[in-house]
């Protein structure tokens, strides 16, 4: 019996081991073929955030502030049908699993976008934005621990 | 001497009579050394018992190496670090940039579409408070 309930401890570490999340999609399909993908790591993050003089070419969308804040950025825009159901079954489970809100979701001629946070009211800790297109599908995914008024301003500002 | 040829073109009953006619000499020992083969391999049979089935043991053995195999198959997958894309702050900046604006494009859309939605809502409204004056 202790060993029946060991092994079906096991597998459920094993279960929760393979749960998704914006770093193992990132694994699981930058290296594809018809994928261009992008990482910048929590060290980056620091190291953009050091930077004294940063050079903003539009003041307007100044994102220092927020920078600070972010843990990391995965994205990854494919082009390969062969991937496509599997790249949106694994972000399907992703928020599920992680509690991410549906924030906004957008489907016009044929395109489909999704963005999704997890957080408090005053914290995002992760932001998703899935945008499927007819032949292109974006996946981005950030990690940080964001104040939601200063994403909310960046991304009011930016969309005027 | 008959050859081997010779022999298998001789029927059933020329084959017994140069069986009966030859003079084999058989070992005087044969008999014993039969009997004893077949009590060496009957002994043996004993010995072996017929097919066993696996105890439920080996099974939880089996799951419980397979978990751990998964387990520490899928710690190692994860430990490999991943490589930054870029390796000048500046290009990571400017990435982080094109994302944020691409995602604030992607949510204008959104809002774009609730704004039509809500004026297409307010149009019935509008109509019913004209109809009332």
């Amino acid at each position: 019996m202790k060993k029946l309930i060991l092994v079906a401890t096991l597998m459920m570490i094993s279960v929760a081991m393979f749960a998704q999340s914006g770093k193992s999609i990132y694994k699981k399909y930058s290296d594809c073929e018809k994928v261009s993908a992008v990482y910048i790591s929590p060290a980056m993050f620091r190291l953009i955030g050091q930077i004294p003089d940063l050079e903003v070419e539009d003041e307007s969308i100044n994102l220092t502030p927020i920078i600070k804040s972010l843990k990391g950025l995965y994205l990854i825009n494919s082009e390969n049908p062969d991937i496509r159901e599997s790249v949106i079954k694994d972000v399907e489970r992703f928020v599920d699993s992680d509690d991410y809100e549906l924030l906004m979701e957008a489907k016009e001629e044929g395109e489909i976008v999704r963005i999704y946070t997890v957080g408090n009211e005053q914290t995002v800790k992760g932001f998703v934005m899935l945008a499927l297109e007819a032949t292109e599908l974006t996946f981005i995914c950030i990690d940080g621990e964001m104040a939601r008024d200063d994403l909310d301003a960046t991304f009011a500002k930016m969309m005027k | 001497m008959k050859k081997i040829k010779d022999i298998e073109n001789m029927d059933w009953e020329a084959l017994e009579q140069a069986a009966g006619t030859s003079q084999a000499n058989v070992p005087a020992d044969l008999e014993s050394s039969i009997k004893a083969a077949i009590l060496a391999s009957e002994a043996m049979a004993e010995k072996q018992p017929a097919t066993r089935r696996l105890p439920a043991r080996a099974f939880y053995g089996f799951a419980f190496a397979a978990a751990l195999a998964a387990v520490i198959t899928v710690g190692v997958a994860r430990q490999r670090p991943l490589q930054d894309t870029f390796d000048d702050p500046l290009l990571a900046y400017a990435e982080v940039q094109k994302t944020f604006r691409q995602i604030s494009d992607k949510m204008n859309v959104g809002l774009e579409l609730a704004s039509e939605a809500r004026t297409t809502a307010e149009k019935p409204a509008e109509i019913l408070k004209k109809i009332n004056e």
